[in-house]
């Protein structure tokens, strides 16, 4: 029984992932001894990974549905530079800290739930294809924030925001928390619900789920909303991290999205995608960038890393699923 | 009968996409010429093409991809490849024109069969596919050029570069005439429209875009297609670099961060269908002028640069949106039709 389960779990992408994971890990810390294993590396990572997980999973919940949000970035900066306002402005005013972060956050939400109301009622609503109307609330989203910041950064924020993105609690930074707490809510979204499993039947296949009673337009429309508020939070948590907010902060987290979602075994058609190989795939990406950092190799070089794992990790799914469509 | 009946609905249907385009057109350019009169003067339009004949071309090499239903976000880490080949080669091998141009064009045939490959062989869903190139690819060019520009290319190209098929008038002691850069964008137009329409290849990308299945059981080979395709867009998108380089006269690794969405936009404005199997040529240079025109426009009228990104977006999803609504309502009007026939 145990032994059957166990090799079941082998046979799972997850396992391959995590195996994946474990190789690199060894693979940077033999690379950059001493380096790589300190606890303040393991801690900055701690700090950098959850902006892109949060991202990472908003990306997913997307995909899973059949469609795809390249809006993402935006959507989290264009919130944070909104809240970003509001927390200058009233701080200005002479209002408490605490009052302007409490209303800085909630206006970032909300504005992040406004993105996502675009986004769905277009995709939902009117019908037009997710990556045709993502490609242009993206483009909107940035002119909107450009129109915001003339194309600077704001700044100018209390002390006390910056704990969202600079501290820890009993050593476990701020941001992690903040993760664990998104990675809950989608687990629960996802795995435990009706809503999630409406998601996963739309991305199989939208029509029958219309015929088995699901409103497909207001699931549709309730994935782009949970998007972007996932996004709302991974942009306040990245303005908390780097003191100021600006429309091209994350923006290099979109394809590494769409790269950890697929990596994670995420069909881009849509259907099939679980939330524990997005977050692998993420910690991955993670081990490889910060470690590559480290050791010193030439940024680009690891842009070349991520791309040929992409292609190699998708060209071995084809190849082993090829296999096994052959043994039956 | 009802079938005849609706496939001519449908055909005047989607003559009429092309013409809407072409209305949009007409109509924000006649906005714009008359609160600018700057916008018609013929160095304005010149200047226009002459700055909008790189992104015509990669739209052109793009349009057979979106037909198939595909996408490739590796257009602009190809181009960016393709200059740096070919400012190396100017400057290091041979600046003969004809020899800058094979190269440049074999290079972007080379990358794209890469995708064309992984593709139809690996059966790797083309965003993926191309995400992954696209961060190779550019890695690779970032990495051998650290980012630094290439100057210092040969004067005859510089000099081919500056060449204008035919002069009109002459201010300020420079010349204004149609740069020779407009017959590459003609060329690749013709070419692209000639393969769509009148070779088997083209037919097969219309077939493949409509339905996979059906393309396959009338007997297309879809991997072929697809190599043809991905390669021939290299081979366009190599051209658009080499035009590109003679415009600009240098080589930046990092001009093109970010282009393919203007690329991809510009199809999509140009009214071909994500999903696959609907756009035309015509079209496709219907969505650049638009998506230049309405950059110029906003420009000329001096309206904050940061308001242009607000209003191409806005205009992207307006005009799909406003497709697919007519869409909608023709279809369920067809359908009242039928109902009707059946009753009477």
């Amino acid at each position: 029984m145990i032994s059957n389960s166990l090799s079941s779990f082998i046979k799972r992408k997850e396992f391959i992932l995590l195996v994946i994971f474990a190789f690199v890990f060894a693979l940077m810390s033999v690379l950059a001894p001493g380096k790589f294993l300190r606890p303040y590396n393991i801690q900055s990572m701690a700090f950098q990974l959850p902006e892109f997980g949060i991202l990472a999973i908003a990306m997913m919940v997307v995909i899973v549905s059949g469609g795809i949000n390249l809006s993402i970035t935006y959507t989290a900066t264009l919130s944070s530079i909104v809240g970003a306002v509001a927390i200058v402005a009233m701080n200005q005013a002479g209002a408490a800290d605490w009052e302007a972060i409490l209303a800085g956050v909630v206006i970032a939400l909300a504005i992040g739930l406004a993105c996502g109301a675009i986004n769905g009622f277009v995709v939902a609503y009117v019908g037009v294809t997710p990556m045709l109307v993502t490609l242009g609330t993206m483009t909107l989203f940035e002119g909107v924030s450009l129109n915001i910041t003339k194309g600077g950064a704001i700044s100018g924020f209390p002390d006390a925001f910056l704990w969202f993105g600079n501290e820890a609690v009993l050593g476990v930074p701020v941001p992690m928390i903040l993760f664990l707490l998104v990675v809950l809510a989608s687990w629960y979204l996802l795995g435990r619900s009706r809503f999630g499993f409406s998601v996963y039947m739309i991305g199989c296949n939208p029509r029958a789920t219309m015929f088995s009673g699901i409103n497909v337009k207001k699931v549709l429309f309730s994935v782009y909303l949970f998007s972007a508020l996932l996004c709302a939070i991974s942009g306040l948590i990245m303005s908390s991290r780097y003191n100021s907010a600006k429309e091209s902060y994350g923006s290099s987290y979109l394809l590494q999205s769409l790269a950890a979602a697929v990596l994670g075994g995420t069909d881009i058609a849509g259907g099939h995608g679980s939330l524990s190989g997005t977050i692998l795939a993420v910690m991955i990406l993670q081990v490889i960038s910060s470690g590559t950092n480290i050791i010193g190799v030439n940024r680009y070089l690891t842009n070349i890393i991520m791309g040929a794992i992409l292609i190699f990790v998708l060209a071995l799914n084809f190849l082993s699923s090829r296999r096994e469509i052959r043994k039956i | 009968m009802g079938t005849r009946r609706r496939d001519h609905v449908k055909l005047k249907m989607r003559k009429g996409k092309e013409a809407g385009i072409f209305a949009v057109f007409i109509a924000i350019s006649l906005v714009i010429a008359i609160s600018s009169p700057v916008f018609l003067r013929i160095d304005n339009l010149f200047d226009l093409i002459k700055s909008n004949i790189v992104l015509g071309i990669m739209a052109i090499a793009m349009l057979p991809i979106i037909l198939t239903g595909g996408i490739d976000v590796s257009v602009a880490s190809i181009i960016a490849a393709v200059t740096v080949v070919i400012g190396n080669f100017m400057i290091g091998v041979s600046s003969n024109i004809f020899l800058v141009f094979v190269v440049g064009c074999a290079s972007g045939v080379a990358l794209g069969l890469i995708n064309g490959l992984l593709i139809a062989k690996l059966k790797i869903p083309p965003i993926v596919a191309t995400l992954g190139t696209m961060s190779i690819i550019i890695g690779v060019v970032l990495y051998l050029t650290n980012g630094t520009w290439i100057t210092g290319i040969p004067k005859n190209f510089i000099e081919y570069g500056r060449t204008d098929i035919f002069v009109l008038a002459a201010r300020e002691g420079e010349p204004i005439g149609l740069p020779i850069q407009f017959a590459f964008f003609v060329g690749a137009a013709v070419l692209m429209w000639f393969v769509l329409r009148y070779t088997l290849v083209g037919r097969g990308v219309y077939a493949m875009g409509g339905s996979v299945v059906s393309a396959e059981r009338i007997g297309y080979d879809l991997d072929k297609i697809t190599i043809f395709i991905y390669a021939l867009e290299g081979f366009l998108v190599g051209l658009a670099g080499t035009v590109h380089t003679s415009i600009m006269r240098q080589v930046d690794p990092g001009a093109f961060n970010g282009f393919e969405l203007q690329v991809i936009a510009a199809v999509v404005l140009g009214g071909a269908s994500v999903l696959g199997g609907y756009g035309s040529v015509f079209g496709t240079i219907m969505g650049v002028a638009l998506f230049s025109v309405l950059n110029n426009g906003l420009i000329l009228m001096h309206i904050p640069v940061f308001w242009q990104k607000i209003v191409v977006g806005t205009v992207l999803i307006a005009s799909i949106s406003v497709d697919i609504l007519q869409k909608r309502y023709s279809e369920n009007r067809m359908t009242r039709v039928d109902i009707e026939q059946i009753e009477g």
